[in-house]
């Protein structure tokens, strides 16, 4: 097989995390009775007319600067004419001339450590259609979709393989989830992806005849769909045929690109500008304002983690949990040991919230408490076994630590004279285990520490406990 | 019983004094209506004007001109659980889940609805003889047609039938058929009204307006249509006003602009000569009337086709089939229930602008037709604009000619394009225009002229409408006091 260079461009369907649809009043919602989140707007009745959603908008202007691209200023919407079932006015209302955000980019880094950019051609913003379900020889139509607000991303061709592609989408859901944009569950159609892919021998020859994939469930098919495509077009080259426009769609079960259509002539939509809705102008203030509320991004808190001392393994476990993170987020400006407090909330803490699904937020772990906890842990006024004990407590009681900890009877012996004085005591009393323990016997200090424990009702911190001892034996 | 011909003022005292009762008014109508047999109708809203009237009769009657007052609606304005045609067969059985912003707005105001009247189908033509229904005919004369889009409501307020109707006007559609039939109809500037519910015809032209016999009822019904819409994007915020407010006013002062090219040789003598009448009415009560040039005004009807037929294709691409309307039996597959519901659903007329909209908007053609014809019509707004600067208000001729035979050829569709020549500009500009019927012809069919204003200004247009319409003292019913002989 010869060697080919594959050029790829990618094409991202969102849907917008918003209240309600964009052109009408009708809720946006998943997993709802089909047809109960519709109204006669959605629906394409005669005489009804679009409004326009202020929220799509903002997260619009959002999306554009999370991908680091210019954000248009007077802007308009187009009719894209297309007769489908799915399609209640058989238009669909997009921006084909005008879209929102244009010339960005997302770096991803490559598996070599190398940071690549992934060009943004524009991103603009649009309605989805309503779903069809085949039943037979007929098919249902479920308009609760219809109208659901979309942003799609185009990337500029500028992908090289289906590793890229992985990363690319990868980078994408990470970025737009944590700025609320949209909840991008690719199972859930709520991020859609299609790739184009096109090979040529050289990068000075034009590009190649591009071949769409459609259809592709999840991140890794993308991968796999793009690399399947690139070997099934190397062996038509190779074996000197050509290639067709075509649609695909990634097979899971064939494992492979099957062919839906090849395209005979380019698409006729004959675009032309929404007279319904007004041209839209954006003020310098709106996007300011609209830049302000971005959360952080995922990038930006590994690094204050980091710089925090919290270990490598949990920043990337704390940035895939978006709810401790924002959490954690609260509490940066306090003086607390961000080690101790990184492992408390991905430890005790999560394991208890995965057990009852729970987030935090829905605690009664308010920022006071959650810092007098590190503190108590900081100063070995609490053990990790007393934290098992009071887990529940510290997480649904508003008491503070300290009466949680006097209500379970737990008041450890912090002071070291007073346990130096129980050590010493245990020491003139057992003379044969401290020989024993001279004389390399190592069960002989579990023995002396297990007194030590036992005359304390083990309200002593076991590392500080065994240090004594051993400065006592010496 | 002739309640419907007494001024509005004696109806609602009337009505107040609990001397009649709306139900007297509603069967007043439907007897008109039959009497006058003009086709004017294309559902007529019995059960329910009735069930209406009587429930008026319950409360007490408010200080509100048109309360229980009967009105037609164009049957392009849907109404709830009131089947909506647009005057074609692919709605014939179209029944709206929802009523129009304007039905509301009147349904507020207490007024009845009577029925849906008769129109072009889907407001495409100037005659109304592309319905499905058959053509309205003209109460002047019943060999002639009302005009169109707006037929049924024209002919239908003109034969006396009822005090008020609703018309849309998207290239003229209200003031050519009321300048045709001898009433008042006014096109609001564009954002005036709510178009939410209104069945799009070309959307950034449509817009929907009254139809009376006379100028101040015009004005009483304005007043309640008007005003910012949720629902509509393209409605505009103004200050609530009253229209009526400058009705009885005098004229001295006004400057009038006259286009030369309403008063170029595509006029008809008759009318000509009847609007050189007018200007020296105007004159002689103090209005200086100068003859201006307006540049792109030629250019009007070619812009109004590229434009309304584009966004037309476009705006009937929902009536498919699957959700409402018309639709096949036992479709082979999609296309053919696309195919075949839309060839039999659709007219001649209709069709024909489809397909000559699908392909000014096709490939390449977007940028060299619409969109070129969309920067032609800015620069005709901005003529407009100047020539505001200058004068109150622009007066010409509504139509070219007077109404013509139903039985002429529709075979030429650029003869019936050349029927809406002077009343076009006035929907590319966006400008409110109003039809006042200033005579007759020889053959006593009935002359208009069009009152044109700035943005905004249906009340200065009213000022002058209303105060010709009291110096002209035209007898302008047709049956001349026969209807109820």
């Amino acid at each position: 097989m010869s060697n080919y260079i594959p050029t790829i461009g990618v094409e991202v369907h969102l849907e917008l995390k918003t209240k309600t649809k964009i052109f009408s009043n009708s809720m946006n919602g998943y997993g709802e009775m089909a047809n109960s989140l519709t109204n006669v707007v959605d629906l394409g009745y005669p005489g009804t007319l679009p409004t326009l959603n202020e929220e799509v908008i903002k997260l619009g202007i959002k999306a554009a600067t999370i991908l680091n691209c210019n954000i248009r200023k007077v802007m308009h919407f187009d009719r894209k004419n297309y007769f489908y079932p799915d399609n209640p006015k058989n238009y669909q209302i997009t921006q084909a001339r005008t879209p929102i955000g244009y010339d960005g980019y997302v770096e991803i880094t490559l598996e070599n450590q190398e940071k690549k950019k992934i060009y943004i051609e524009e991103m603009h913003i649009e309605e989805d259609t309503c779903k069809s379900a085949h039943r037979g020889e007929k098919t249902l139509l479920d308009f609760n979709r219809a109208g659901v607000p979309l942003i799609e991303i185009v990337t500029k061709p500028c992908i090289s393989s289906g590793e890229e592609v992985k990363l690319y989408l990868e980078k994408l859901r990470e970025l737009l989830s944590f700025g609320d944009i949209s909840d991008c569950k690719i199972e859930e159609g709520s991020m859609r992806a299609d790739v184009n892919v096109s090979l040529r021998k050289k990068e000075s020859d034009p590009l190649g005849t591009k071949v769409e994939i459609k259809n592709i469930g999840s991140i890794s098919n993308a991968k796999l769909g793009v690399e399947k495509e690139i070997k099934r077009q190397t062996k038509i080259y190779d074996n000197k045929e050509t290639i067709k426009p075509q649609t695909r769609r990634f097979d899971d079960k064939k494992n492979d690109t099957i062919l839906m259509r090849v395209k005979e002539t380019g698409n006729d939509y004959r675009y032309f500008p929404e007279p319904d809705i007004p041209f839209v102008v954006l003020t310098d203030e709106m996007i300011e304002s609209c830049r302000k509320e971005i959360p952080m991004l995922p990038d930006e808190r590994r690094q204050i983690y980091k710089e925090k001392g919290i270990l490598e393994i949990n920043v990337n476990k704390l940035v895939q949990n978006r709810s401790l993170s924002d959490y954690l987020n609260t509490l940066l400006e306090e003086k607390i040991d961000f080690k101790i407090a990184s492992n408390l909330l991905l430890g005790d803490i999560s394991a208890y919230l995965n057990k009852k699904e729970k987030t935090i937020q829905e605690t009664t772990l308010t920022k006071k408490r959650f810092v007098e906890l590190v503190h108590l842990l900081e100063n070995n006024t609490l053990t990790s076994k007393n934290l098992k004990e009071m887990i529940e407590d510290i997480l649904e009681k508003e008491d503070s630590i300290e009466k949680i900890m006097k209500e379970k009877n737990i008041e450890n012996i912090t002071d070291d004279t007073e346990i130096r004085k129980v050590i010493k005591t245990i020491i003139s009393n057992n003379p044969e285990s401290v020989e024993d323990y001279k004389n390399g016997h190592d069960r002989a200090i579990k023995y002396l520490m297990g007194q030590v424990m036992k005359e304390t009702k083990g309200k002593v911190n076991p590392k500080m406990t065994m240090d004594i001892l051993l400065e006592e034996l010496k | 019983m002739k309640y419907l011909d007494k001024k509005i003022e004696e109806i609602h005292k009337l009505l107040k004094e609990k001397k009649i009762k709306p139900i007297d008014l509603v069967e007043e109508a439907f007897q008109n209506i039959e009497n006058s047999d003009c086709n004017s109708y294309i559902t007529l809203n019995k059960e329910e004007a009735r069930n209406v009237a009587k429930e008026l009769e319950k409360i007490e009657v408010e200080d509100n001109l048109l309360f229980g007052l009967p009105i037609a609606i164009k049957d392009n304005i849907v109404t709830k659980g009131l089947r909506t045609t647009c005057a074609s067969h692919i709605l014939d059985n179209f029944i709206p889940i929802y009523d129009a912003t304007v039905i509301e707005k009147i349904k507020k105001n207490h007024m009845i609805i009577i029925g849906k009247t008769n129109m072009d189908e889907f407001a495409m033509g100037s005659s109304s003889r592309t319905s499905y229904f058959g053509a309205p005919t003209n109460p002047w004369n019943k060999e002639k047609i009302s005009g169109g889009s707006s037929g049924g409501s024209a002919s239908t307020i003109s034969a006396r039938d009822v005090l008020f109707a609703l018309g849309s006007d998207t290239g003229g559609s209200i003031r050519q058929p009321a300048s045709y039939t001898g009433i008042v109809g006014m096109k609001p500037t564009y954002g005036r009204i709510s178009r939410y519910g209104l069945i799009a015809f070309a959307s950034s032209l449509d817009q929907i307006g009254p139809m009376t016999k006379n100028v101040y009822e015009n004005a009483l019904l304005l007043n309640i249509l008007v005003g910012k819409d949720e629902k509509d994007l393209t409605s505009v915020n103004r200050e609530e006003e009253d229209f009526t407010r400058f009705i009885g006013k005098n004229i001295k002062g006004l400057k009038i602009g006259v286009p030369n090219y309403f008063m170029s040789d595509i006029v008809s003598k008759d009318i000509k000569n009847k609007v050189k009448e007018i200007i020296k009415v105007l004159e002689e009560n103090g209005a200086t009337v100068d003859f201006i040039d307006i540049k792109y005004l030629e250019n009007a009807v070619t812009l109004y086709q590229i434009i309304a037929m584009g966004e037309a294709s476009s705006n009937l691409a929902r009536f498919d089939g699957i959700r409402y309307g018309h639709s096949i039996k036992d479709p082979k597959d999609i296309d053919d229930l696309y195919f075949r519901t839309r060839s039999e659903g659709f007219g001649e007329e209709v069709k024909r602008r489809i397909m000559v909209g699908s392909y000014l908007l096709s490939g390449e053609n977007a940028k060299i037709y619409y969109n070129k014809a969309l920067s032609i019509r800015d620069d005709m707004r901005k003529e407009f604009k100047n020539a505001f600067q200058k004068y109150d208000l622009l007066i010409g001729p509504t139509t070219t000619t007077t109404a013509y035979n139903l039985s002429d050829s529709m075979d030429d569709p650029l003869k019936s394009f050349l029927d809406d020549v002077l009343v076009n500009p006035v929907n590319m500009a966006g400008l409110p225009g109003l039809n006042l019927p200033i005579g007759f012809d020889k053959e006593h069919m009935p002359i208009g002229m069009q009152i044109i204003g700035n943005s905004f200004e249906e009340a200065k247009i009213y000022q002058l409408a209303a105060f010709l319409e009291k110096k002209l003292k035209l007898e302008l019913d047709p049956n001349r006091g026969e209807k109820n002989v």
